[in-house]
């Protein structure tokens, strides 16, 4: 079976700042990825490369064919991408949002189905959003804006979930339930999630596998208490912290030891 | 959908009917329409003085208003307008230039047997043609158009056509500057059929052209990443976008003069009865411009009778206010004031 | 008489005549007083100042000025709109002479300032561009050549005026475009004219002095003459664009004239001319050589 996503040698530079070093890694479908690392260490370039939106040095394969003998329209129903900070400067309703995720399920010149319909409203309902349908965007909070664009992307009904820090904008509670809503889906639906997270603990409670890059390159790829080693945090991000378990689940979670 | 675009319309129907029933002369309908093919003054004024920018209106006003739509889609702005390509300077520039260097000349289309048309609006063309290759070029980054960039370019030609005009005004006689104050203010005055026949396949062209991409506007208006995300091909579809409403603007502003606002008003202004989904604010859009322009030509006709105000004034006068306005709305939403 | 006495008597005339001529600048130079470099900021002001026969006073023109020919040779300094500050001092002049309605007055005040003398004359309506030909003539101290110069205006348009005076009022349009259409509104010397010339503007009532036309008012004043002035003589232009309004009579019944003359376009002393040819083509009847054997139609009716 062909892993989900398969690069080899990734490599990108924007102008002559190399943001991505010979990054080889594969993910299998159903798995959950989370990818973890400093501001520019390339999470961000990483998942645009992944998601056709940057082309790349290197080789980029989603289910054995290589990205680029994709078309749009076929990528668009393989797999999805929840953005950090979109720029919507007109004003849609929350419900005229999500549809737009079906774009690729229906003819360009048609009008949605019935289906389209349903499915959108399944959307907004899985992310706790159905009430937020006839808002306009620009009306709702950072978070509510988050959970809107996530059901458009479940909208896609895509294969793969591709997120660029999903939690940046939401409070704990919501926080927690769109990771849990990730893990659900994972586990029910084999929906293959890779993510670029900033909470270390949180990545560590939800994603069975972790990423860790820096500078560039894949500095470890394992379970959270592979990756979460009191050295990697100091070689990584330049902080000491202690790693301690979870009392509910044994994974890793980590205290800053501030300077004081 | 269907019954927001039907009741437009029928207004757009009835407005062109009494937009060549009014005007600063009376006229009297039932002569009009008794004798139409004779020597009939009243036939004349219908028919011939009035009928033809009605429906030149109609078409401008409807062209103009589609062309802002599909423009602050693909620049990701509410705030755009026609104006800003740069395309209808270069028109402008274009059709000044025949203006003084070869007012007289006249091309017979077909050998003739179709009319002529005189080089002015035929140099406009050309000026639009140029303008759209040469801010197309500018702003161009690594094969891709970036809206960005676009409004910059356009912008920033457009300032520099307007310092030309500003010379060229300078030097002309006064019977040139007259001529230059139509491309630079507009007019609906035509009483050629054939061109408003042109205009009018050329204009629904390019309308129903965008009205199939209505969904991709949709799209690309999420943000250029969204879009890509989504299936839409970007890249093509802002150049295609592109192309089209400069080709558009060009022909338009070659028969017309400048007429502005319209792109920038009548969007907004369908945005808000219709939302923003561009497969219905397209067709709304084309009909309601197509209303505005007819009224303004009709207050430009009657205002300062006798004397005819150039089109371009009316819109002004209204679209000016207007954009103050949008601006006031747009600060108060960011900023919460 | 005697062939010798013949001959002495024409050698006698012709030696006066030489002696005259030979005394005449003679008595011009010694007489020469007023400003002797002028400097003209509009071509009506440049006609006037050769008719008066001053011409050789100029010393910088716009480069409008072309008549009379002499003008053409004339140093330039700038157009009729646009004149360059920097060119008119440098012709050092003791008298510059503008016009009000073209003249920017800051550039005005700006010659003034830097000491040069200068006029603005006013040409809004026919009695404003007679007096300013006297004033002219005074201001080159030669009043008298001012006022046979206006008298004998006066005395063309007399003669017009009385030539038309029989017959009824024709509604005339007066065009200096076609496209757009610019006509001759209210408040303008040329709307004076045609009604000197036995006309009535039809966009006479507006109060600005140039209007675009809209096609439907014309239709619906009917005119019976339309003058097409200054625009080069395009015939086919003007067919293609009259052709589809026949009701208009002066249309239907080819009463459409060019007028490519700048006599009547620039307010100054050949308007008398001017008059008269304008004239002519509203009133042709009232003058013996164009009056049409074929029409037959009398120089009078009831005045309307």
């Amino acid at each position: 079976m062909n892993p989900a996503i398969q690069t080899r040698e990734l490599s990108f530079s924007y102008r002559d700042r190399a943001v991505l070093h010979q990054v080889s890694f594969s993910v299998e479908s159903g798995e959950m990825l989370g990818m973890l690392g400093p501001n520019g260490s390339g999470k961000t370039t990483l998942l645009k490369i992944l998601s056709a939106v940057l082309p790349s040095h290197g080789e980029v394969h989603l289910k054995g064919k290589r990205i680029e003998s994709y078309g749009r329209r076929e990528l668009s129903r393989l797999f999805a991408v929840v953005q950090q900070e979109p720029q919507i400067n007109f004003p849609y309703t929350a419900a005229e949002i999500v549809l737009m995720g079906r774009a690729s399920h229906h003819g360009t010149l048609a009008l949605e189905s019935q289906k389209d319909l349903e499915v959108a409203r399944a959307s907004l309902a899985l992310t706790d959003s159905l009430a937020l349908a006839d808002r306009y965007l620009h009306e709702l909070s950072g978070g509510e804006k988050q959970r809107v664009l996530i059901a458009r992307a479940l909208a896609q009904e895509p294969e793969i979930l591709l997120l660029d820090e999903p939690s940046a904008f939401l409070d704990l509670k919501h926080q927690v339930q769109v990771f849990e809503l990730l893990r659900r889906l994972n586990r029910e639906r084999g929906l293959t999630v890779v993510a670029a997270l900033h909470d270390l603990n949180l990545a560590a409670l939800f994603f069975p596998r972790l990423m860790m890059l820096r500078e560039g390159a894949i500095y470890s790829d394992g379970s959270p208490s592979e990756v979460l080693t009191e050295k990697t945090i100091e070689d990584v991000y330049g902080i000491r912290v202690r790693i301690e378990s979870n009392f509910a689940n044994g994974t890793p979670q980590l205290s800053i030891c501030p300077s004081l | 959908m269907l019954l927001v675009n039907g009741v437009l319309l029928a207004l757009l129907l009835l407005s062109m009917l009494a937009c060549a029933l009014f005007g600063p002369v009376r006229l009297d309908l039932s002569q009009a329409l008794q004798n139409p093919f004779s020597a009939n003054p009243d036939a004349e004024i219908f028919f011939r003085a009035r009928l033809p920018r009605v429906l030149l209106g109609a078409a401008i006003g409807g062209g103009m208003a589609v062309c802002g739509v599909a423009l602050q889609a693909l620049l990701g702005n509410p705030l755009a307008c026609p104006q800003m390509l740069g395309v209808s300077g270069g028109a402008s520039l274009g059709g000044i230039l025949g203006l003084i260097f070869f007012p007289h000349w006249l091309l017979p289309i077909a050998g003739g047997l179709l009319g002529e048309i005189s080089w002015a609006p035929l140099a406009a063309f050309v000026g639009a043609l140029i303008s759209m290759v040469l801010v197309y070029r500018f702003s161009l980054f690594h094969g891709r158009l970036h809206p960005y960039h676009l409004l910059l370019s356009g912008v920033i030609f457009n300032s520099f056509i307007a310092a030309l005009i500003m010379f060229l005004n300078s030097i002309v006689d006064f019977y040139q500057a007259q001529g230059l104050l139509f491309w630079l203010m507009g007019s609906l005055s035509t009483r050629a059929y054939l061109t408003v026949a042109f205009i009018w396949g050329y204009i629904v062209i390019g309308f129903l052209w965008l009205w199939a991409k209505g969904l991709s506007l949709n799209l690309i208006t999420m943000g250029e990443e969204a879009a890509l995300q989504l299936g839409v091909e970007t890249a093509a579809l802002q150049r295609q976008v592109f192309i089209a409403s400069s080709l558009m603007i060009g022909a338009m502003v070659s028969v017309s003069g400048m007429i502005g606002f319209i792109g920038l008003m009548i969007p907004h202004v369908m945005r808000l009865i219709v939302g923003s989904d561009h497969r219905l604010l397209l067709p709304a859009s084309f009909l309601a411009g197509g209303i505005f322009l007819c009224w303004a030509d009709t207050l430009a006709r009657i205002v300062l009778a006798p004397a005819e105000l150039p089109v371009g004034i009316i819109t002004a006068f209204f679209g000016g206010p207007f954009f103050l306005y949008m601006l006031y709305r747009e600060g108060r939403r960011k900023f919460a004031l | 008489m005697s062939w010798r006495a013949k001959i002495t008597t024409i050698w006698f005339l012709l030696l006066h005549l030489v002696a005259l001529g030979a005394s005449v600048p003679s008595v011009r130079a010694a007489a020469a007083r007023g400003p002797k470099r002028i400097v003209s900021l509009a071509p009506s002001v440049t006609e006037t100042i050769f008719a008066l026969g001053f011409g050789e006073r100029l010393v910088g023109v716009t480069t409008y000025c072309d008549y009379p020919a002499a003008a053409k040779q004339l140093p330039k300094i700038g157009t009729f709109t646009n004149p360059s500050l920097e060119a008119i001092v440098a012709k050092r002049p003791d008298l510059v002479i503008g016009v009000n309605s073209a003249t920017d007055p800051t550039t005005a005040r700006e010659i003034e300032r830097l000491g040069l003398k200068i006029r603005l004359i006013s040409q809004a309506a026919v009695g404003d561009i007679l007096q300013s030909i006297v004033n002219i003539a005074k201001l080159l101290e030669a009043s008298e050549a001012g006022t046979t110069l206006t008298r004998n205006i006066e005395a063309q348009i007399e003669q017009v005026k009385t030539r038309v005076a029989p017959a009824p009022r024709r509604p005339t349009l007066l065009a200096v475009g076609l496209r757009p259409l610019v006509a001759v509104g209210g408040k303008n010397y040329l709307d004076e004219l045609i009604y000197l010339a036995g006309g009535e503007n039809i966009a006479g009532g507006a109060t600005q002095p140039w209007l675009n036309l809209p096609d439907e008012y014309i239709v619906a004043k009917a005119p019976q003459v339309i003058i097409e002035a200054g625009m080069g003589s395009d015939r086919g232009q003007s067919a293609r664009h009259w052709r589809d309004l026949q009701s208009i009579p002066a249309v239907r019944e080819r009463h459409v004239y060019a007028y490519p003359s700048d006599k009547i376009l620039r307010p100054g002393p050949r308007i008398g001319e001017g008059l008269e040819e304008i004239a002519r083509m509203i009133h042709p009847e009232c003058f013996a050589q164009t009056a049409r054997a074929d029409k037959g139609t009398r120089c009078e009716g009831p005045r309307s």
